[in-house]
């Protein structure tokens, strides 16, 4: 693969991280800016310090902007926003 | 600094220097003391973690400007990790800041006490003691699915289920300790410092209910869960934004030392960014070149032999358009694949406290 379709396929990843980014801190009214988040920083007691009840307004907000229910899924799918955007992105699991 | 606990550690002990410390880095096998951690309940011997308490009518002043998150109102039931820079925005040391009546106490990493003492004692202010506690405290940890298990048994088990970061003043055999709920690895996590003359009685007790680990086990189950870790991570010259560790910097803070500088690098946008990677045969050596598409484009951060992914794994600095998983790169001739984080699911996330 060439150093161009590598940065396309970063690019793309990197745009749904974004997109996840800009759901968090709007739903969750948090104070930093999208992209001091990290993709692989930890979401869930460690990291950005969300707790159950950000995990419900998450579902909601997920489901809202990306027509995925994570519902029934484990907890893991929060382990970092990369993660999550395997789940709301599909296309990127495929390569991840 | 020795190891508070050499005297009652098994004679073929492995023990290494990290920075200014000796520490246990394996008490029998890295299979073996990993298995434990991400199966069981480990014990660790965190003395290369020096404890440097800030007392004094200022100190909670002191600590809010020296550490870049936010303590002024940590009250002594919480705890939290920060990032301590220097002026430049480079990383002094990762610590856990533990509220104290008088003050704040502050758990260096691993063998990075020295240079955390250093910095401290060379901004201190009218109004503020900084004193070195190692000499008569030392931490012990516990980390693992099942190491609230052995909160019950040792002290109580309703300590078990704090929330993270929590902190209780209580008791050991008469003996008054801190404890507090933490983790490092993703697993359940606990720490107790204790008087360093009662140490080896934990210790020991503890191990009727858990099985020891070493830094080895330890470090990796970190890099598991993406865990910074500063010594192989706080590369020179690398700023917070590329190391990835905005986490343990409160941006929305106004003032702390160093903060200009990481504001600085994260509003030009450019650099390098860190992301994990496995593949390849054998460990690449820190500073390895990465290669894109047979270009140049980062370097291998640090790498180990991964036991949960029975495989390499590794952090690389790379880019910043070409830091995301699911990547085929190539790092010293050889294939690898950036990794999403977490690279290996910590057992507790789906065990239950009871």
């Amino acid at each position: 693969m060439t150093i161009d379709e590598l940065r396309a396929r970063a690019a793309e990843r990197q745009q749904t991280c974004s997109q996840i980014k800009k759901m968090i801190v709007s739903r969750l009214d948090l104070e930093i800016e999208p992209d001091w988040i990290t993709d692989d920083q930890p979401l869930f007691g460690r990291g950005l310090e969300l707790d159950s009840l950000d995990v419900l307004e998450l579902y909601v907000a997920i489901e809202a902007e990306f027509g995925v229910a994570l519902y029934d899924s484990e907890m893991s799918v929060f382990g970092s926003v990369s993660r999550l955007a395997d789940e709301v992105n599909p296309a990127l699991r495929a390569t991840a | 600094m020795a190891s508070v606990l050499a005297s009652i550690h098994p004679e073929d002990t492995v023990y290494g220097e990290v920075g200014d410390a000796t520490v246990p880095l394996r008490f029998s096998s890295l299979t073996e003391e990993y298995g434990v951690l991400r199966e069981r309940a480990a014990l660790l011997d965190l003395s290369g973690h020096r404890l440097i308490e800030i007392t004094g009518p200022a100190a909670v002043d002191f600590a809010q400007r020296l550490l870049a998150r936010d303590v002024e109102y940590l009250t002594s039931d919480r705890c939290m990790m920060s990032l301590v820079l220097d002026e430049s925005g480079q990383v002094v040391d990762q610590v856990v800041a533990f509220g104290r009546e008088d003050g704040i106490l502050l758990e260096s990493s691993c063998g990075a006490g020295t240079r955390l003492l250093e910095h401290l004692q060379a901004r201190k202010e009218d109004g503020v003691e900084v004193t070195d506690r190692s000499g008569d405290l030392t931490a012990l940890g516990l980390e693992g699915p099942y190491s609230w298990g052995v909160v019950g048994r040792l002290i109580d088990g309703e300590l078990a289920s704090l929330p993270f970061e929590s902190v209780v003043d209580t008791t050991w055999d008469d003996v008054e300790i801190v404890f507090a709920r933490t983790g490092l690895t993703g697993e359940y996590g606990y720490q107790m410092i204790v008087p360093v003359e009662a140490a080896a009685g934990l210790w020991q007790r503890s191990l009727e209910h858990a099985q020891a680990a070493g830094l080895d086990a330890l470090e990796l189950a970190m890099l598991e869960v993406r865990q910074p870790i500063p010594r192989h991570e706080a590369t020179p010259g690398a700023t917070v934004v590329e190391i990835g560790a905005n986490w343990l910097v409160d941006i929305t803070k106004d003032e702390f030392v160093g903060r200009d500088a990481v504001v600085e690098a994260f509003e030009n946008g450019g650099g390098r960014r860190t992301v994990g990677f496995t593949g390849c045969t054998g460990v690449p050596a820190p500073g390895t070149r990465v290669q894109a598409g047979g270009q140049d484009v980062g370097e291998i951060v640090y790498a180990v032999h991964s036991v949960g992914l029975d495989a390499t794994l590794g952090l690389a600095r790379v880019e910043q358009d070409l830091a995301a998983a699911g990547l085929e790169l190539s790092v010293g001739g050889m294939p690898v694949t950036t990794l999403t984080s977490p690279y290996v699911v910590p057992k507790s996330w789906g065990i239950p406290i009871i």
